[in-house]
């Protein structure tokens, strides 16, 4: 698919850098003229990723060819041939993506799109927070699309610094701890990944097309073939001492994005502070780009060590299962309690990745989309109740049921998916995950059940706190949600109701692929 | 033996530029009284003229004045840098507020300042020990000058004084180590023959670890690598903005031409074969590169963990590029020419971030008079651009992608895990995170807080706004597409004398 | 290797001892009988007027370094004129160039109004 002969994963990718670029050029004033160009800028980044949706061949498998994937684009962006000592540096323009990326990128387009419309109030310096915005759309996309681990990183990294203006700027009143606190996680994260990314470099070559000589490679797909790894170098071999600390560099990378404890700190203060928008993204899109690398670089370039510590992840599973349930359970402040229930479930993802079998891969990669959409609904139903009342402390409220009916309704979705109801895509993809993990994980599968109790516990509780009960005078005149951000959070109730009853629509895209990557790290050695 | 030297003359001319330059800035500045100015523009033109001079001798390997001074591939490169960081300077002085509220000392500060870069290039070609002596002294002398410029300033004075007793102190200890190398090696003054010497008898170890402890004293001063780096806060603080900047870039740049030609010529075991290409080993017994990699890594520990409390802009930066010389040091570790390939390109995309980022504290003391960090509340709001150009430098400083500092961190660390170096690129890793903190202390400043009440919007003057453009360009573009840098780079780690 | 030094190693210490033992015999053996004259500041036998510790001008200075610099010059100048023959042209632009330096900081030292007093 191509349009004015680009493909369509570098408009999907570079459609928001486009929209900022021409906000930047809208006078100050004209702030309507910003806003609907963010949403332009997103809507057709959306068009694009239904095209794309209609468009996937469900059957291909991805993973680690380049035949698998689709929509491919491959130029050469840096070749510089130099001198022999130095050896010849390679770096692709190459994008493409495959069933485990697509939903990503369905969810990005999604979730950015919603974000713009959650950021109408923003009250101050609306042209550099729509500008931020974009950025960091173009970051999130261009970290699931892209097929060269140079170009992953850059986008990676990309997404830092929009992120902590977004929240610096425009958060709440701690918000310059917070920001400062993301930027250093991640980034201490990122210079891991980056040190893990050299290594792989330096181990793996592929013949050049033309001339056939051996060329060192950014290639994530020819980094996932053992054959490529040159005897001597680095991270050549099974299981060897070099190969175990760049899994765990990268995995320590990805773990603080994910967040996987005990790197889990900077979250509840990012989304505390945060604005509305941005935590929304947050949760939305970037924890997912955690898991994701996990499974796009970790998992096929290190399957002997994925097998290895199978069980050590499916333990730091259990302890954000239960870990962040608990804590959720303690909280006072709304979005504090959300972020820690985030916690929670991303811990579900990983205990299906632990799994290492098809139904828990399944339930990883859906619980990914539907955390996306879910935690993306909690946190809007936030903002607005924060919008109104300015405050987020859970015991201040009581009886919103009364006051705010329609509100009250959308919540109910949201808190019933996220606790795992059964009709809602919550449930699940929380069951395939636990499904698949307890035939590996028998005793760990079972402490993580816990978790399940203990979400519905806080999420009921939450709910009769704050809509049933006596009503609470001081919000009597709470005025009921209002069309625009009605309009944010139905879409995604609507999806998590489709994929509830008919999850098959978004579960064909990935099970080919999913069960490709399985095989794949299956067949690589168990130590 | 004098028509040796006439030939060797046409193998000099950017330095006779240079040196025709000085005169000739003096003698416009001393007959033109009335036209400060003019010798300004003087010095820029000779300075341009000994760049296209010196692009000329590019792929030229030569020895010239009877072994003194090396004209090669590596030189040129230096010549380069320090020649472009010399323009950029004289165009930062047109709008320095600093320099040209003392306009009847400009004639000196033009001229010292081509002397400097003078001295520079015979720095980075010099491989007599005598010449390297002279070379660092003729940069000294003008640079001790030069940092007390505005000496109305009292900080200004303290900053001279400061810089010439520990330049005096660290070219005494260089020059007892040179002595003691001189008396080891049986007289050898040329760094080949000392190389030769120790090659084929080998001296007393102690002595020779001495002996280029004191050699690193003086030249780790000029790098300013920790624990040779006092001066530099002060020195930084005091000194005119311009001259900071000229200092940080070009002076480090030459300081470490002269490191690396001098232990990458002398102190490898050049006997030993069958080494794969672009790799050398250290002489028998004596591993130098330990010395260096421990040195790189207090100076970037330090220079980060120090700069975190620093509340004056320019002091920071001083930390941050005791830090950046840390980074460097690293490169050299390594033994390999991929290590010296890397540590130039980091030179490039340092000289334009660095640059960068003191133009816009020069830019921003000119309207407020001030180079605090406090005083840089609000700035992304009072001036966009100039808010924007400082995030792009300090994420670039800091090492984020798509800039051109990631850039050159990557090279360094791919040259480092390349050599199986992995400790020491950890380590440079964890820096370069806790690096991240400071800068964006400042980028905080400028965006997350609100400008004082009565600090109005800054306007600055479209030269001044292409000059950042000159600067803030490169630093994106070289991010986005660095094969012209990593080419050039690579073209020029090639040395006299070595294969 | 270092025993070759050994011989320097004693040579110094038989300084310090020759040194100190006949500071100290001096010391000893010496007759002490001060008075106010004795220990009065010797200068030249004049009186004393004031401190010793003061600010020259800047001009002194600026003189002296400027003789330095001529003096420095006929150094040059003495061994080139008696071996002119022999260096030839060579030697004549050689020291031409030198000298036109000296000339030119001359000049400046000049314009610069360092040679007024006032």
């Amino acid at each position: 698919m191509e349009f004015v002969g680009i493909g369509v994963l570098s408009w999907i990718t570079f459609l928001p850098i486009i929209g900022m670029i021409l906000i930047l050029f809208i006078p100050k004033e004209n702030q309507k003229a910003m806003k609907w160009t963010a949403v332009a800028a997103t809507f057709l980044q959306l068009v694009l990723a239904v095209m794309i949706y209609f468009h996937f061949n469900k059957g291909s498998l991805g993973i680690n060819t380049q035949e698998g994937m689709q929509f491919v684009e491959k130029m050469s962006w840096i070749d510089i041939r130099g001198v022999p000592w130095f050896g010849r540096i390679h770096v692709d323009y190459f994008l493409g993506i495959d069933g485990l990326s697509v939903p990503m990128v369905i969810l990005t387009a999604l979730i950015s799109f919603i974000a713009v419309f959650a950021s109408w109030k923003i009250p101050k310096a609306l042209k550099g927070y729509m500008a931020m915005l974009l950025l960091l759309d173009t970051g999130m996309m261009g970290v699931f699309v892209s097929l060269d681990f140079f170009l992953f990183y850059v986008f990676w990294e990309v997404m830092l610094l929009p992120m902590y203006f977004l929240i610096g700027i425009w958060g709440g009143p701690r918000r310059e701890y917070a920001a400062i606190k993301f930027f250093l996680y991640t980034l201490l994260g990122s210079v891991l990944i980056l040190l893990a990314m050299i290594a792989l470099y330096f181990s793996v070559t592929v013949p050049d097309g033309a001339t056939g000589e051996r060329m060192y490679t950014f290639n994530m797909l020819a980094m996932m073939n053992p054959a490529n790894f040159q005897p001597g170098t680095l991270l050549a071999g099974v299981g060897t001492y070099w190969r175990h600390l760049a899994y765990i560099a990268l995995f320590i990378g990805f773990a603080i994005k994910v967040p996987i404890f005990p790197f889990h700190t900077w979250l509840p203060d990012a989304h505390v502070e945060a604005p509305t928008a941005i935590s929304v993204i947050l949760a939305g899109v970037l924890l997912k780009m955690g898991t994701y690398g996990l499974l796009r670089i970790s998992y096929p370039m290190f399957p002997e060590l994925a097998n290895y510590y199978s069980w050590a992840l499916a333990l730091v599973a259990v302890i954000n299962i239960i870990y962040g349930a608990l804590c959720a359970m303690a909280q006072q402040d709304f979005k504090k309690l959300i972020a820690y229930s985030s916690i929670s479930h991303m811990g579900i993802v990983l205990l299906g990745m632990a799994a290492l079998n098809t139904q828990g891969m399944i339930g990883a990669v859906f619980q990914m989309f539907n955390h996306g959409t879910i935690t993306a609904m909690l946190f809007l139903i936030v903002g607005v109740i924060y919008d109104r009342a300015h405050t987020r402390d859970i015991d201040a409220f009581g009886g919103l049921a009364i006051t705010m009916p329609k509100y009250t309704g959308i919540m109910t979705v949201a808190f019933f998916a996220a606790l795992g109801l059964p009709g809602l895509s919550g449930f699940l993809s929380e069951a395939f995950s636990f499904l698949g993990a307890f035939q590996t994980h028998r005793v760990l599968t079972i402490v993580a059940t816990l978790g399940i109790v203990l979400t519905a516990a806080y999420m009921l509780w939450t709910l009769q706190r704050v809509f049933l009960g006596q009503p609470n005078e001081k919000w009597a005149s709470l005025p009921d949600i209002n069309g625009r951000e009605l309009f944010t959070l139905v879409p995604l109730a609507v999806i998590v109701l489709v994929l509830g009853i008919c999850p098959s629509l978004l579960l064909d895209l990935m099970t080919s692929s999913l069960n490709h990557l399985v095989e794949v790290v299956r067949a690589g050695a168990v130590l | 033996m004098v028509d040796q030297a006439l030939l060797s003359l046409a193998k000099f001319l950017p330095e006779i530029t240079l040196a025709i330059t000085f005169c000739l800035a003096l003698l416009v500045g001393v007959i033109f009284r009335s036209r400060p100015r003019l010798s300004m523009w003087v010095a820029l033109l000779g300075v341009v003229v000994s760049i296209a001079l010196t692009i000329r001798e590019m792929g030229i390997t030569e020895s010239v004045f009877s072994g003194m001074i090396a004209v090669d591939p590596f030189a040129t490169f230096f010549k380069l840098i320090v020649g472009s960081s010399a323009i950029f300077i004289f165009l930062f002085s047109l709008y320095s507020a600093e320099v040209l509220s003392t306009m009847k000392r400009l004639v000196e500060y033009s001229s010292l300042l081509v002397a400097m870069t003078l001295g520079m290039y015979l720095m980075v070609g010099a491989t007599n020990l005598l010449m390297m002596v002279l070379s660092i002294e003729l940069t000294g002398l003008s640079s001790y000058v030069l940092a007390g410029y505005t000496k109305e300033a009292s900080d200004s004075s303290e900053a001279s004084l400061k810089y010439i007793i520990y330049g005096a102190l660290s070219t005494g200890l260089m020059l007892y180590g040179i002595s003691i190398l001189f008396g080891l090696t049986g007289g050898a003054m040329d760094i080949y023959a000392i190389n030769r010497a120790l090659v084929t008898s080998p001296v007393n170890p102690i002595a020779l670890l001495v002996a280029s402890l004191l050699i690193i004293a003086g030249l780790g001063y000029k790098i300013s690598a920790v624990p040779f780096h006092f001066w530099t806060p002060d020195v930084y603080e005091g000194a005119p903005i311009t001259i900071t900047a000229f200092l940080s870039v070009a002076s480090k740049a030459a300081g470490f031409a002269m490191l690396i030609r001098f232990f990458k010529i002398a102190f490898i075991d050049s006997s030993a074969v069958g080494l794969p290409a672009g790799i050398w080993i250290t002489l028998q017994g004596f591993e130098w590169n330990k010395i260096i990699a421990i040195l790189s890594v207090l100076t970037m520990t330090l220079g980060n963990l120090v700069a975190v409390w620093q509340n004056n802009l320019k002091r920071l930066l001083a930390y941050s590029s005791i830090a950046h010389a840390g980074y460097m040091l690293m490169g050299l570790a390594i033994l390999s020419d991929k290590g010296i390939a890397a540590v130039l390109i980091y030179f490039v995309v340092y000289m334009f971030m660095n640059l960068g980022a003191f133009y816009v504290v020069m830019l921003v003391s000119n309207k407020t008079g001030s180079e605090d960090i406090d005083s840089y509340k609000g700035l992304g709001f009072r001036s966009p651009f100039i808010g924007v150009s400082m995030v792009i430098f300090f994420i670039s400083l800091a090492g984020l992608p798509p800039t051109a500092g990631f850039i050159g961190k990557l090279f360094i660390f791919a040259s480092l895990l390349d050599a199986k170096w992995i400790w020491l690129a950890v380590v440079g890793a964890i820096n370069s995170v806790i690096s991240l903190y400071y800068y964006v202390r400042v980028v905080r400043n400028m965006f997350l807080r609100d400008p004082d009440e009565n600090s109005g919007p800054l306007k600055f003057s479209v030269p001044e706004i292409v000059l950042l453009l000159l600067l803030v360009v490169p630093t994106l573009l070289f991010g986005l597409y660095y094969s012209p840098i990593v080419d050039f780079a690579n073209a020029s780690a090639r040395m006299l004398g070595v294969h | 290797m270092l025993e070759s030094y050994v011989p320097i190693f004693v040579m110094i210490a038989g300084g310090v001892i020759f040194g100190v033992v006949m500071v100290k015999l001096n010391e000893w053996f010496g007759p002490h009988r001060p008075n106010d004259e004795k220990l009065s500041t010797y200068e030249s036998g004049m009186e004393p007027i004031r401190s010793a510790r003061e600010r020259f001008s800047v001009k002194f200075y600026m003189v002296a370094m400027l003789f330095i610099l001529f003096d420095i010059e006929v150094v040059f100048l003495y061994p080139w004129a008696v071996s002119f023959k022999q260096l030839g042209l060579g030697g004549f632009v050689t020291m031409a160039v030198f000298i036109f330096v000296l000339f030119l900081g001359y000049f400046y030292v000049w314009r610069k109004g360092a040679l007024e007093w006032d």
